[in-house]
C-alpha cells in the first residue's frame, strides 16, 4: 500500500496509482509445459495456455485437473461454455469437456496477438509489440474498436467493469488497469524485477491470475479495491 | 512473446526450422528476427543468421531487453565460431556473460564463457584458455543437472581435454574424456557423442617412435611418452623439437635446428660416439667436410654443451663427440632415447610441431625444421586442403595451428540460447 505523500508526488507526473504487486500465491510448473502463454478461469478451475496443452488446475490445492491437448501459443479466454484459445494466428474455440475446435477466427494481430479475456459478448485481444487492444466480434474475428496502450500488451483481462491488462518489456513487467476509452492508465501494480506477467484473468473476486512465461509458473495477485469509490 | 514467435519457438525447439521460419518469415521484430537467425543457423546458412541475429541484438540493446540482447550476442557468438571467424571482440561477450548471470540465466552465462573458451583454443592461445576455462571448470564436474546442462558439460570436458593433451598429461586428458562422454551421453546430442570417441580414439594412436638401438621403431601412444619422459631418461624429441631432462626439465631447440641436429646425431649414436665427419653432415649437410667446417663443428658444440649442460655433458673423443646423461657413470637406469614423429617426412614433422597446439608461423616452423619457408609454405598448404592443418590471420600475421582434437561442433547447442524471454 503506497502511502499517501507518495502518490500525491505521483498524481503531479502521473495520474496512476501506483503500488508493488502482491504476489498472494504461485502454481506450477506443470509436468511438461515450460513456459505459460496465458490463463483464463472458469468459475471453479484456471486453465493455463502451455504452448501443446490447455492444462486447468484446481486454485485451492493447486493439483492439475485436467489436460487438453491443442495448441496454445498466447491468450486464454472463458465465455462461460467454451474456451477460446489463441494458437498461431488464429483463434479457436475449444470444447472444454473434449477439447475439441469448435470453430477458428483470424487473430486481429494475425500472430503478433498476446493476451485474450471475454467481456460484454466480445473477445478482447491484445497485439504485444504494437501496444494495442482490440475488441472483436467472437465470431467472426471483425475488430469492434481498438484502444492504444503505451506498454506491450500480454495479458488481458475485465473486471467489475475494470480492464486490466499486463505488460512485460525487459526485467520489467506490471498489471495496468487502464480507461477504456482513452487507454490512459489509471492504476499500475509493479511485479518484481524479472518477473514477467504472459497472461492475465481474474477470478472474478480478489484476484488476478498471471502468467509467467519462461518461468513456467502461474501467480495469483491480489487485486486491490477501488480507491475512492 | 506473441503467438506467432511462441509457436515459431515450440516448433523451432522440436528440431523444425523450417516450420519456424514459416511462422515469422516475414516479420522484422526483434523477437522474430532471432528466431529467424537461429533458425538460419540451424539450417546451415551461417551468414544469413549471423546477420539476422546480429540485427536483433541491435534492436534489442536499443531498450531495456538486456536479457535478449545478451541471448542474441551469445547465439551470434556461437554461429561465428562455427564458421571459425575468431575476430570477434572478447569484451562483449563477456559483458553479455555478465548481464546473463545479473539476470539469473546461468546456462547462457556459462555457454558465452565456454565459446570465449574454444575461440581461445583454436587461435591457440592455450595459457588464456586454460585461465578462463579453470574457474568454470570445477562446478562443471559433477554429474547432475545442478552441475550445468550436459551438453554444455562436455564441451567443458573436451575443452579440459584438449589442454591436458596439448601439454602431455595423458591422465587427466583421459579423466576429462570420461567426464565428457558421460555427459555426451546425458546430453542426447549425437555430434558431441561422436566428438567424444573421436577424441578418446586419437588419444590411442601412436603419438611417436622410439628409435631402438637395434635399428628398429616401437611405436609410443601419448601415455607411454609421457611415461617414457617421467623416466628419468634424456629424451631427444623431435616430435617437439628438444631435449628432456630427468625431473621435467625441457630445453627447446625448435629456433636451433643446427644444435638438434647435432643432438639428435649424438643420442642416435649413443652409447657411443659420434664421429666428426658424421656430425657435420648430419648438421651442415655436406659431404665433403673441411677445416671450416670442422672449426664450426667445435663452436657448435660449444654451444650445445653450454645449452644441455642442465641435461647432459658433451665429452670430446678422439673421433668425435658424445654424450654423457647425468648419472651414467654409476646409475645404468640413465638412458637416452630418440623420439621420432609417428611417420616419417616433412609433413609429419610439421604435423609433429604443431600437435602442441600453439600457433606457429611459417618462419618460425621453417626455422625448426631447418627447411626453407617455400618447402614449409608447400607442404602447409597441402595439409591444409586435407584438413590437418588450419591457418588463422593474414599475409604476415598468418599462424598455423593443428586441428582441434575436438572439432567443437556448435550450433548445436544454440536451442540453449535462445533469445527469448
Amino acid at each position: 500500500m503506497s502511502s499517501s505523500s507518495n502518490s500525491s508526488t505521483l498524481q503531479s507526473t502521473s495520474p496512476a496509482r501506483t503500488a508493488p504487486a502482491e504476489i498472494v500465491r504461485e502454481y506450477g510448473p506443470f509436468d511438461g509445459a515450460e513456459r505459460i502463454h496465458g490463463v483464463t478461469h472458469d468459475g471453479q478451475r484456471v486453465w493455463a495456455a502451455t504452448g501443446e496443452r490447455l492444462v486447468a488446475f484446481d486454485p485451492a490445492s493447486g493439483e492439475t485437473t485436467r489436460t487438453l491437448a491443442c495448441a496454445a501459443d498466447a491468450g486464454t479466454a472463458f465465455d462461460g461454455k467454451h474456451l477460446y484459445q489463441i494458437a498461431e494466428a488464429r483463434i479457436d474455440k475449444i470444447d472444454p469437456a473434449t477439447g475439441q475446435v469448435l470453430a477458428s477466427i483470424p487473430a486481429p494481430g494475425e500472430g503478433r496477438d498476446s493476451g485474450l479475456t471475454w467481456a460484454e459478448g466480445s473477445l478482447w485481444v491484445g497485439q504485444y509489440l504494437d501496444r494495442k487492444i482490440h475488441q472483436i466480434d467472437p465470431a467472426t474475428g471483425k475488430i469492434l474498436r481498438t484502444i492504444e496502450s503505451n506498454r506491450h500488451v500480454t495479458g488481458v483481462t475485465w473486471v467489475d467493469g475494470d480492464l486490466w491488462h499486463g505488460t512485460w518489456e525487459g526485467d520489467e513487467s506490471e498489471l495496468r488497469r487502464i480507461d477504456p476509452a482513452s487507454g490512459g492508465v489509471l492504476e499500475r501494480l509493479e511485479m518484481p524485477a524479472g518477473t514477467g506477467v504472459s497472461g492475465l484473468e481474474s477470478d472474478g473476486a480478489g484476484l488476478l491470475y498471471c502468467g509467467g512465461g519462461a518461468s513456467g509458473k502461474v501467480r495469483a495477485v491480489r487485486r486491490p479495491r477501488r480507491a475512492g469509490t | 512473446m506473441d503467438s506467432l514467435i511462441a509457436a515459431a519457438a515450440r516448433a523451432l525447439a522440436a528440431g523444425d526450422a523450417l516450420g519456424a521460419l514459416k511462422r515469422v518469415a516475414l516479420r522484422d521484430d526483434p523477437p522474430a528476427l532471432a528466431l529467424r537467425g537461429i533458425a538460419m543457423a540451424q539450417l546451415g546458412e551461417h551468414a544469413r543468421a549471423r546477420e539476422l541475429l546480429k540485427r536483433a541484438a541491435r534492436r534489442f540493446g536499443n531498450g531495456h531487453e538486456a536479457l535478449a540482447h545478451a541471448r542474441c550476442v551469445v547465439a551470434e557468438a556461437e554461429v561465428a565460431l562455427a564458421v571459425r571467424d575468431l575476430r570477434g571482440a572478447p569484451g562483449t561477450l563477456a559483458a553479455a556473460a555478465a548481464a546473463l548471470d545479473a539476470r539469473g540465466d546461468r546456462a547462457n552465462a556459462l555457454q558465452a564463457r565456454l565459446i570465449a573458451v574454444r575461440r581461445l583454443l583454436l587461435l591457440g592461445r592455450l595459457q588464456e584458455a586454460e585461465a578462463a576455462l579453470s574457474p568454470l571448470d570445477d562446478p562443471l564436474r559433477g554429474d547432475d543437472e545442478a552441475s550445468g546442462p550436459p551438453a554444455l558439460r562436455a564441451v567443458a570436458a573436451l575443452a579440459a581435454a584438449e589442454l591436458a593433451w596439448r601439454s602431455l598429461r595423458t591422465a587427466p586428458a583421459q579423466a576429462a574424456l570420461a567426464r565428457a562422454h558421460a555427459a555426451a551421453q546425458r546430453s542426447g546430442v549425437p555430434a558431441l557423442q561422436a566428438e567424444v570417441a573421436e577424441a578418446r580414439a586419437a588419444l590411442e594412436r601412436p603419438a611417436a617412435r622410439r628409435l631402438l638401438p637395434t635399428g628398429q621403431e616401437q611405436p609410443l601412444r601419448l601415455a607411454e611418452v609421457e611415461a617414457l619422459l617421467a623416466s628419468g631418461a634424456l629424451v631427444v624429441d623431435a616430435c617437439r623439437r628438444g631435449l628432456h631432462g630427468g625431473g621435467g626439465t625441457w630445453l627447446p631447440l625448435a629456433r636451433r635446428p643446427l644444435l638438434f641436429a647435432l643432438a639428435r646425431a649424438l643420442a642416435e649414436a649413443w652409447p657411443g660416439d659420434a664421429d666428426r665427419n658424421a656430425l657435420i653432415a648430419q648438421a651442415f649437410r655436406t659431404r665433403r667436410p673441411d677445416e671450416t667446417h670442422r672449426a664450426r663443428l667445435r663452436v657448435e658444440i660449444g654451444r650445445l654443451r653450454k645449452l644441455a649442460a642442465p641435461l647432459a655433458r658433451v665429452e670430446a673423443t678422439e673421433r668425435g663427440f658424445l654424450l654423457v646423461p647425468p648419472g651414467q657413470d654409476g646409475d645404468a637406469a640413465a638412458a637416452v632415447v630418440v623420439l621420432v614423429p609417428p611417420l616419417d617426412g616433412d609433413r609429419a614433422s610439421l604435423l609433429a610441431l604443431l600437435a602442441d597446439g600453439a600457433a606457429w608461423s611459417t618462419s618460425a616452423l621453417a626455422l625448426a625444421l631447418g627447411a626453407s619457408q617455400r618447402t614449409v609454405q608447400r607442404a602447409l598448404v597441402e595439409l591444409e586442403a586435407a584438413g590437418r592443418v588450419r591457418a588463422i590471420g593474414r599475409a604476415r600475421a598468418q599462424r598455423w595451428l593443428a586441428p582441434p582434437l575436438a572439432g567443437f561442433t556448435t550450433n548445436l547447442l544454440l536451442p540453449a540460447a535462445l533469445p527469448l524471454t
